[in-house]
């Protein structure tokens, strides 16, 4: 029979179970003459011998001694039992382990019953796998016969046969189900061990092999850091050499788990039975260190020791960092392509070769191959694009290519479009956490032949997404499940732990519940309108911004600071709460003026994470890395000033506004030279700089706008300018130039106000406005302006010119002064020199009061007149050039001059001065006719009626012409004057001044000459300035003029006019 | 196979190799000269470099030394009882060409588990 044959074959296989069974059954085939095809045969067979053992009690020793070690359940019941009772007993006996004869009885019948037995096993056996089906048929085929058998013998178990028989059919029905599992059986016979492996692993989940409390347990025992794998090499090699010793180890197997970044580093763990077994096992091996807390582990966590995380695939496209060589260590690659088994890549990166420029050619050779020692490591050359110009020049032998397609090899590697590729293996790169920057993703970006820049965005994206040290939750950060079974919930972020991050649901079925989720299968979550900051792992980090766009876990924020649109991670944002974003770069922020070269600044306008955007002063956006700024102008300038265009100074934050053009309004932020950096809050493009020249804008603040001085108008409250302008233009003529030294050097002069005030000093030095004075009191030089200055004698300590400076209206006291002067002429001439300058009314006197002292005193009057015109300026020069020169010129100078103020209305007058000059007599003549009558008494009649003058003019002129011949002709006044002055003036004189003038000055001189003084003081201008300037002026004629003066005048009226001119005379005669 | 040790020295470390198959660790020369002794009976690695390059991997983490692959729970776990003793990892990198994956899973009626990692992920 087919079954049968199948049963024997089934048997032999079992073979590992049952090693004796076979042996009795083929005996009795044998004894059966091997034939028995038939079970009913064979169940017969062995129901006989039963039988015969039976009746041969415990007898037939021979036949237990063969199966002895068979059975090692045999029962000591007789084989008519109950098999239930064998089965239960089975266990016991085997312990009891009872004497041979039993065995043997029990044997044949054993054989069947515990067939049985495990028939009964291996039914529920088949009942839960399948794939054990043919063992359990083979068992089932085995016990079946014996059934047949027992029926007969005991028959007490009914419901056993009926079991049997069921089997029996069913197996007969599955006939070809069990031929089926045979082929399968033959099949996998021809694997071999290795298959059996696969098959189980096949075949039983991962679910199925957690392990149990039967399994070994496994211990972590410290390790040498870095040196597990040796460890387990040393433990392998133990456990190799004691094999089959007596020292095996008892472990079953050791394992690490190490790595740089692992975190079960400095452990290897055991697994073993027993600690001591480890104990045993390990004693005494480098680097392991049993003794020191070996670790039970959890049976729960020990899956956990052996878990495995997929690497990520490379693409090509994706950044790696090159690990080696060391050269190249580092640096940045893109991967091209990636072979099949993912563990070779072809990448590229930008070499740093030196193209021999460093090579030791004197280094000896190595070797047969002529191959160079290795250079020593020295600072690796920079990154370069590959040249092969530079290449051609030292090594044009090692270098091969086409310069059509770029692509060249040098030195063994290739080089395409200036980058090197390389085949390389996966462990020589770094592949988490590459981060590239910005500044290194360029130069791969820029490898196009046109030039145009072609980032790979996504291959970035996938580096930096790559790198999970950004991922970054925070305690209420909103967040969405977007992976894994709870994919949808969306929750808040209660706590995180490591990976691990705790969410409050907010919505769906799970709401109100906490769930905790892995980081990975996370993202956050915003809305748009969200106010969000960028925060890591982009190149746009701190840029704030408003959430327009989400697609999947890509949002788009329109920034803050440019207004463009930028698109991040969702894992990159966080809420934000300030505004700012990132303003500052290194030491460059926003809105820094920074030098670019120099010629050329630049405001910042944006500043990036590696990069600044800068608006130059030409208008012109560029960006710049901070290494290319070279440096920071600071603001420190707050007195900067420039001018806008219609001049008004233009401070920092000033409001200005473009004049034309598009009239844009902003704060000056920056003043360059003539350029002006201006911030618009409203305007969108650059940060809202923008630049523009300050001749092209109008200050529009009124703040910081220094007013013209503001004072009154003194000139249109001066009511002798205004009656005359005439004297007014002389007026506001400029003050004379002094050349040529200054004449208060040297004096002394007390100040009159000022910290300094009261105290005496000698000017120094001066300058237009200041004096340098050194004080008496102590050993001081002070600065004080000029005007602050009162200069006195330096003998008698009398103010000598004030006088001079003051008003108009204060010269009365010059009369006194003239007096003064008097004694020092000279000084006082001086001066008043000088101080006419100042004063217009003044000059002249002075003038004429130096004239006469050089001069004659017939030129003196001259100058009075003249002075009364309020020419004085003209006068003044006039007056100066006197002093050079002599009396004659000056006198003339004056003369020629004089026409330009006559030009002011009173030419007549001075015209008939200049004649009267000209004459020679002529000042007497005006003078006394000027002065004396018109001129001062009432000024301006004086002038205006020419003919007064003419009258007097011809009165004077011939007078004068008397005079002047006299004065001129004869230097020497002093005789010629007295002669004619009298003459010429006796007639206006007499009747203003001959009172007054006499009686003061009789004394000396011509007294006289003072009180007229006075008179004309009445007069106002004309009226001091005389006497004043004649004063002094005498001082040095005053000889003369005493002399000839009185004497000329002593008659009184002649000499008043002499003595107006005289004024200073008398002064003298004091 | 039986002769040689699964020891190997520092020294050689870098020219470890694991089986994509079954994850044994062993030197280049090794797996040229023996072959692969689990796998060797369709990887035919012994004395073929392209077989070598194409079915091991120098990439592997975690080194298991194991000592009794039928009583060791870490075997079972890691799918290695049956093979031999020795030395294995936890994880390669890399993955069988598909072609000898095919011949493995259709002449030999064995199922490829790659031993990068996904296979435990997948679980």
């Amino acid at each position: 029979m087919s079954t049968a044959n199948l049963l024997n074959t089934n048997f032999e296989d079992e073979s590992d179970e049952e090693d004796f069974n076979p042996q009795p059954q083929d005996a009795s085939d044998g004894e059966d003459g091997g034939e028995d095809e038939d079970p009913s045969a064979q169940i017969r067979d062995e129901a006989s011998k039963r039988r015969v053992e039976e009746d041969n009690g415990s007898g037939d020793e021979g036949d237990v001694n063969t199966r002895a070690p068979n059975d090692g359940e045999e029962d000591e019941e007789e084989p008519g039992d109950d098999d239930e009772e064998d089965d239960e007993e089975d266990e016991d006996e085997e312990e009891i382990a009872g004497p041979k004869r039993k065995r043997v009885k029990r044997d044949r019948r054993n054989v069947f019953l515990d067939v049985e037995a495990e028939v009964d096993e291996d039914e529920d056996e088949d009942e839960d796998d399948d794939d054990e089906l043919g063992e359990g048929k083979n068992f089932i085929a085995d016990t079946h016969p014996d059934d047949l058998a027992d029926l007969p013998a005991g028959g007490e178990t009914d419901d056993r046969r009926h079991r049997e028989l069921d089997r029996r059919r069913e197996m007969e029905a599955s006939m070809d189900a069990e031929k089926q599992a045979e082929i399968l059986r033959q099949r996998y016979a021809n694997k071999g061990r290795s298959s059996r492996g696969l098959g189980e692993s096949d075949i039983v989940p991962r679910r199925l092999l957690l392990p149990s409390i039967n399994d070994p347990s496994i211990w972590a025992v410290r390790c040498k850091e870095g040196k597990e794998r040796e460890a387990v090499f040393s433990i392998i090699k133990r456990i190799e050499e004691r094999i089959g010793t007596k020292d095996e180890l008892a472990i079953t197997s050791a394992f690490e788990r190490g790595g740089t970044q692992s975190v079960m580093k400095g452990f290897i763990y055991v697994e073993a039975q027993r600690a001591s077994d480890i104990m045993a096992a390990l004693d005494g091996l480098m680097n392991v260190y049993p003794r020191t807390k070996m670790q039970m582990i959890a049976i729960k966590e020990m899956p956990d020791l052996l878990r495995v995380h997929k690497t990520p695939p490379l693409e090509p496209g994706a950044y790696v960092r090159l690990k080696r060589p060391p050269k190249y260590a580092g640096d940045l690659a893109q991967v091209i392509d990636v072979t099949d088994t993912g563990l070779e890549l072809r990448v590229r990166y930008v070499p740093r070769l030196d193209y021999g420029l460093h090579e030791d050619l004197n280094a000896p050779l190595d070797g047969p191959n002529g191959k160079r020692k290795r250079a020593p490591a020295g600072p690796r050359p920079p990154s370069r694009f590959f040249s092969e110009v530079e290449a051609k020049k030292r090594h044009a032998k090692y270098l091969t290519g086409n310069p059509q397609t770029k692509t060249w090899t040098y030195y063994g590697d290739e080089y395409v479009n200036g980058f090197c590729e390389k085949d390389i293996k996966i462990q020589a790169i770094q592949v988490a956490d590459v981060t590239p920057t910005l500044e290194e993703v360029t130069r791969f970006s820029s490898g196009g032949d046109d030039g145009t820049e072609n980032i790979d965005l996504n291959a970035l994206a996938a580096s930096l997404k790559a790198s999970t040290a950004n991922a970054s939750y925070l305690p209420g950060d909103i967040v969405e499940v977007y992976e894994g079974e709870q994919k949808g919930v969306k929750g808040k972020a209660v706590s995180i732990q490591g990976d691990i991050v705790t969410m409050a649901v907010l919505e769906g079925a799970l709401r109100g519940q906490t769930i905790e989720v892995p980081v990975k299968g996370l993202r956050k979550r915003f809305r748009e309108g969200d106010h969000v900051k960028v925060i890591g792992g982009s190149r746009y980090r701190d840029e704030v911004g408003m959430v327009v766009k989400i697609a999947e876990d890509r949002v788009t924020i329109l920034s803050d600071q440019n207004n463009s649109e930028i698109t991040v991670f969702s894992k990159d944002l966080r809420e934000a709460s300030d505004s700012g974003g990132a303003s500052s770069l290194g030491q460059y922020e926003l809105w820094d003026l920074v030098q670019l070269d120099p010629a050329t600044v630049a405001c910042v306008v944006k500043v990036d994470r590696e990069s600044l955007v800068v608006l130059d002063q030409n208008n012109q956006t560029r960006t710049v890395m901070p290494s290319q700024i070279s440096n920071k102008i600071e603001k420190q300038r707050r007195g900067a000033v420039a001018t806008d265009r219609g001049g008004a100074q233009i401070n920092m934050d000033d409001n200005v506004k473009e004049h034309g053009g598009e009239m844009r309004t902003g704060k000056v932020i920056h003043s360059y030279r003539t350029y002006l950096f201006l911030r618009n809050p409203a305007q969108s493009t650059n940060a809202g700089i923008f630049v523009t020249r300050t001749s092209a804008v109008n200050s529009v603040t009124a703040k910081g706008i220094v007013q013209a001085s503001a004072g009154p108008d003194l000139n249109s409250m001066n009511p002798a300018m205004k009656r005359n302008p005439a004297g007014g233009a002389g007026g506001d003529m400029a003050p004379p130039k002094s050349f040529g030294r200054d004449r208060s050097i040297g004096q002394t002069v007390t100040i009159r106000k000022g910290p300094y005030k009261g105290l005496l000093g000698i000017v120094k030095e001066t300058s237009d406005n200041n004096a340098r004075v050194e004080l008496h009191t102590k050993n001081k030089t002070v600065n004080v302006p000029k005007d602050a200055l009162a200069f006195k004698d330096k003998l008698t300590g009398a103010s000598i010119d004030p006088g001079t400076r003051g008003g108009r209206g204060g010269f009365t006291p010059r009369g006194g002064r003239g007096g003064f002067g008097g004694a020092t002429p000279g000084g006082g001439g001086w001066d008043g020199g000088r101080t006419p300058g100042g004063d217009t009314g003044r000059t002249p006197a002075w003038g004429a009061g130096r004239t006469p002292a050089v001069a004659n005193g017939g030129r003196t009057p001259a100058w009075k007149s003249g002075a009364d015109g309020g020419r004085t300026p003209g006068w003044a020069d006039g007056s100066r050039t006197v002093n050079p020169y002599d009396g004659n010129r000056t006198s003339y100078g004056g003369g020629n001059r004089t026409p330009a103020w006559s030009a002011g209305g009173k030419t007549p007058a001075y015209g008939m001065s200049n004649d009267a000059f000209n004459a020679g007599s002529k000042t007497p003549g005006y003078s006394g006719g000027t002065s004396g009558g018109d001129a001062w008494g009432s000024k301006t009649p004086a002038y205006q009626p020419t003919p007064a003058a003419d009258n007097w003019g011809s009165s004077n002129h011939s007078g004068g012409n008397s005079w002047g011949s006299n004065a001129y002709d004869a230097p020497t006044p002093g005789a010629a004057m007295s002669a004619p002055t009298p003459a010429a003036i006796n007639a206006p004189t007499p009747g203003a001044y001959s009172a007054p003038t006499p009686a003061p000055y009789s004394a000396p001189t011509p007294g006289g000459a003072p009180t007229p003084a006075p008179g004309w003081g009445g007069g106002g201008w004309g009226a001091p300035t005389p006497q004043a300037m004649d004063a002094p002026t005498p001082g040095g004629p005053q000889g003369y003029y005493a002399a000839p003066t009185p004497g000329a005048y002593n008659g009184g009226m002649p000499e008043t006019p002499a003595a107006n001119w005289q004024d200073d005379g008398p002064r003298y005669v004091e | 196979m039986a002769e040689s040790t699964s020891f190997v020295p520092t020294g050689q470390h870098r020219n470890l190799r694991a089986c994509m198959v079954c994850a044994i660790v062993r030197t280049t020369s090794e797996f040229i000269k023996h072959g692969c002794p689990n796998c060797e009976e369709f990887l035919h690695i012994a004395g073929s470099p392209d077989q070598l390059a194409d079915c091991t991997s120098q990439v592997f983490e975690g080194l298991i030394a194991l000592a009794d692959p039928s009583k060791s729970w870490v075997a079972k776990w890691q799918r290695l009882d049956g093979y031999v003793k020795g030395v294995y990892a936890t994880k390669v990198s890399g993955t069988l060409p598909d072609e000898v994956v095919a011949v493995m899973e259709d002449e030999m009626r064995i199922r490829y588990l790659p031993r990068d990692g996904t296979a435990t992920e997948a679980d």
